[in-house]
């Protein structure tokens, strides 16, 4: 029943039958991956400085974060 | 009297669509989408996107009479895109970007109790030095425990073709000509070498999103029965193992055929030098406040342009030199140069419904100058197009043309006639002039020292 309050008139795409049950499988999966991995990376923060490489991972930082200098405002993973 | 025209494009969701009045385009926005509009700009989310550069900016306008009065919340008019390019003709590194900055969004959407219910790349553009959401209505409240309904999109508008272009091959990206709803996971997965199966997030996004969506493909899914719901934190794993994946996906961006052009020609020092100063001066004289170079490789001389401020777009048919000219782009934090890939003698056409969808080439322009730099052989002689069809093409290109005309004494001209028979006997200089007579006004020609070859300042007549 969840399903059907779940599908709500706005969404005016598709998202596909075999979509959304293959996203729910593997969304609980990395949920509790997500937990995790709050855990692991305190650890690993712990011992590790952040090296920054090549061109592609300034790239990243530039689109996952609009640069270096704002790296805190938004990376918001916990 | 005022002109009101629909978008044409514009009429998938619901919760509004875009129109020109006076061609100046603005956006209505439905009543159905009242509330997430109103959550949009009164959660803080609006002025976080406008800040990190993430949304085009836009301003309610009271003045403008809505086309739809009956169904109308607001008319806001958008700020101004200069070219809508399209994922077709991006590089590698810039899809990279777009669906890195839709999850991005995404993310910070949650963070403001929305989501975004489309992840279309159309919905992207490169504008002022940034990926930008071009569609304000994408936003809807999230609920807790909803899927995200734009999944399947992502993984066909950006994941498929990254992948196929990062396993494959970088052209590629033509695919999502073919595909205007992004590429079909079966087809990706069909086409993705077996290896990708190794790959978590290919593995679970591509190939078994794909098996399951054949598994449940035409039969009735009672919704009853799908048990369950997403939380909070399985979507944002979700979303974090996407971004994952495309982070994890690279390719090389040296050793092909041009991006190592230029150190292999027969210019001097000199002669690169005039040329870009020649160049620079043709620029100076029209003054044009868009440029499209045809033919740019790296974007080198495009940033003649751009680096006096004109919004310039490099098109080249090289996805390697594109990707190159992007990196060095976001590097740089250029903001007027926007490079594409484009196979000049098969340019992109109008697609979707009723070839509207999706503009061609030609419809995006004329524009006020367009550079044609040691172009003019590839596509005389490598593509047997006749002088006077270029100087038509070019005629409805652009108002004012830079051409350069490269002789067959040169030595990329001699290696294009190395392995063919010359039927090209109105190559010559004077047989280039007089096609482009007869379209163009030569306003003057100047030769680049020690080379062979001679740069034009053409005017279109009208």
């Amino acid at each position: 029943m969840r399903f059907i309050i779940l599908m709500k008139p706005l969404a005016y795409l598709d998202p596909g039958s075999g979509s959304f049950i293959i996203q729910m499988l593997l969304a609980g999966l990395l949920g509790v991956g997500v937990g995790v991995r709050i855990y692991w990376k305190k650890i690993v923060a712990f011992f590790n400085k952040k090296k920054g490489t090549g061109a592609q991972d300034d790239l990243d930082d530039l689109d996952e974060y609009g640069g270096k200098d704002d790296i805190s405002s938004t990376d918001s993973d916990e | 009297m005022t002109r009101v025209e629909k978008e044409f494009a514009s009429f998938r969701d619901p919760s509004g669509f875009l129109f020109y009045q006076d061609d100046v385009l603005y956006r209505q926005v439905n009543q159905e989408y009242q509330p997430h509009y109103d959550r949009l700009m009164e959660s803080g989310l609006y002025q976080d996107l406008i800040d990190h550069g993430l949304m085009v900016a836009h301003e309610e306008v009271d003045s403008v009479k809505a086309p739809q009065p009956d169904l109308a919340y607001k008319i806001i008019q958008p700020q101004k895109v200069r070219f809508i390019s399209y994922p077709y003709e991006w590089s590698f590194h810039e899809l990279r970007s777009a669906a890195l900055t839709t999850l991005r969004l995404t993310r910070m959407a949650l963070d403001h109790g929305m989501i975004l219910k489309d992840a279309s790349a159309y919905n992207l553009q490169f504008v002022e030095g940034s990926w930008k959401l071009i569609d304000t209505l994408s936003f809807e409240t999230y609920e807790e425990g909803a899927p995200w309904v734009a999944y399947k999109q992502f993984c066909q508008h950006f994941l498929a073709p990254l992948a196929l272009m990062s396993y494959r091959d970088l052209r590629l990206n033509l695919m999502s000509r073919l595909f205007i709803d992004g590429i079909p996971l079966d087809v990706a997965a069909n086409l993705l070498p077996g290896k990708t199966k190794l790959n978590f997030g290919l593995m679970t996004h591509i190939h078994l999103h794909a098996r399951t969506q054949a598994r449940y493909a035409g039969k009735e899914v009672k919704r009853e029965e799908v048990k369950g719901k997403v939380s909070q934190q399985a979507l944002i794993g979700l979303l974090d193992s996407l971004r994952n994946t495309v982070k994890g996906l690279s390719v090389r961006t040296s050793g092909t055929e041009w991006a190592d052009y230029y150190d292999d020609t027969n210019y001097s020092q000199t002669a690169f030098e005039e040329k870009k100063a020649i160049i620079g001066q043709f620029v100076d004289e029209v003054q044009p406040n868009e440029v499209w170079d045809m033919g740019a490789n790296n974007g080198e001389f495009s940033r003649v342009a751009s680096d006096r401020g004109i919004f310039t777009v490099a098109f080249d048919i090289d996805a390697n030199a594109i990707s190159k000219a992007y990196i060095q782009v976001r590097k740089n934090r250029e903001t007027n140069l926007l490079p594409l890939v484009m196979d000049l003698t098969n340019p992109s056409p109008g697609l979707g419904w009723a070839h509207r969808e999706r503009q061609s080439l030609i419809e995006r322009g004329p524009v006020p100058m367009a550079f044609a730099l040691a172009l003019v052989h590839h596509l005389a002689i490598s593509n047997n197009v006749p002088l006077p069809k270029l100087a038509q093409f070019f005629s409805e290109v652009c108002e004012n043309l830079v051409i350069e005309f490269v002789p067959k004494s040169d030595s990329q001209v001699k290696r294009l006639l190395a392995s063919r028979l010359d039927i090209f006997d109105d190559y010559t200089i004077d047989g280039f002039e007089a096609a482009f007579k007869t379209k163009f006004k030569i306003l003057q020609m100047v030769s680049v020292p020690e080379s062979e070859r001679t740069l034009f300042l053409m005017r279109a007549k009208k």
